[in-house]
């Protein structure tokens, strides 16, 4: 909850389908949004979307290695990996100039680079169901 | 705002791709173009732009790229879309004489709308179709020599020449601001010298932030 413990994204931020680089590492924020974020299903034949309640925050967009932004619905620019354009893996509101949301679930963390033990696909498991 | 708050680039382009519908604009921007499929929100909705990053000489350059969007297809492309582009790929469809013959209109209407020095370069996509092909290479690079802009053959579908493209174009963007920060010197002597030995995009960024 305190300011102080703000948690960087420890590895890079990588697509999930085609790998390529998203965020680079210590670049986005973990933020809770008690109010949850609603992200569509990423294909249509996959019925309803879901609503996510934690997720990576930057609050420039040139923080983006590689993104696409989605024309905008209903004052939301939902994001798209750049390369492969899967999606959405995180949305922008149109109203928070600020705030660019990448969904945990809809990414792949790369290792950090460092490489301590650290255990691939360990991310906390945001927001089970 | 902590370090997430710095820049972390050396330098920020806008990109257009700019010519007909269907010759593949949309696929220059991907590079696994062929990997998409059709039943993806994503593909419902459209992409408006995307943010690329490249490096450049040891430089970070971010490159923001718009596509169109079919905007062309009513000819309503007009100077607030230019607004700010600081490069402007033209793109025509090696398969399809006419998205080539209408390059000149294209340079027309960028001329009319666009800033005067912004950098051009003439794309002839689609170049893995070769059995299709009516447009001659040579005819792609005649025209450009006509207009003194640079010229490349590319095909998304084979990841050819796509990123090559937009490498030359961000050179000769940096090439021309590097230019133009030499010349400066000569309006107000000792504020540019400053500026340009401690960030020599201080003049870009400054022109990017009269846009947002």
């Amino acid at each position: 909850m305190a300011e102080a413990l703000v948690k960087k994204n420890p590895g890079k931020i990588l697509c999930e389908k085609c790998g390529s680089v998203i965020l680079l590492e210590n670049a986005a924020i973990w933020t809770e949004v008690p109010d949850g974020i609603y992200l569509p299903a990423m294909k249509t034949t996959d019925g309803e979307g879901a609503k996510g309640y934690e997720f990576w925050t930057v609050s420039d967009m040139f923080a983006f290695e590689n993104v696409g932004f989605c024309n905008t619905v209903e004052n939301i620019k939902y994001l798209a990996c750049a390369d492969c354009e899967i999606g959405p893996i995180g949305a922008h509101m149109l109203s928070d100039k600020k705030t660019f949301y990448v969904s945990p679930l809809r990414v792949k963390h790369d290792v950090p680079s460092d490489g301590t033990d650290t255990v691939d696909d360990a991310q906390p498991a945001p927001c089970a169901e | 705002m902590s370090s997430s708050g710095g820049k972390t680039y050396d330098y920020l382009f806008k990109l257009l791709l700019i010519g007909d519908s269907g010759v593949g604009k949309t696929c220059v921007l991907f590079r696994f173009s062929e990997d998409h499929f059709n039943s993806t929100f994503i593909s419902t909705i459209g992409i408006d732009f995307k943010i690329r990053t490249i490096d450049m000489d040891g430089k970070k350059v971010k490159l923001q790229i718009w596509d169109t969007a079919g905007q062309e297809r009513f000819r309503t492309i007009t100077t607030a879309y230019y607004r700010g582009a600081m490069g402007i790929m033209l793109v025509y469809d090696i398969t399809n004489e006419k998205s080539f013959d209408n390059i000149k209109n294209w340079i027309r209407n960028i001329e009319e709308h666009a800033s005067g020095d912004v950098e051009k370069m003439i794309l002839g996509n689609k170049c893995d179709m070769t059995e299709k092909r009516a447009v001659d290479k040579a005819r792609g690079e005649r025209l450009a020599i006509e207009y003194g802009i640079k010229f490349m053959e590319t095909s998304a579908k084979a990841s050819l020449n796509v990123e090559e493209a937009f490498f030359t174009m961000a050179r000769d963007i940096k090439a021309k601001m590097d230019r133009k920060m030499a010349q400066a010197p000569s309006q107000n002597t000792n504020q540019v010298k400053v500026k340009a030995g401690d960030k020599k995009s201080a003049g870009l960024f400054a022109r990017w932030c009269a846009l947002l």
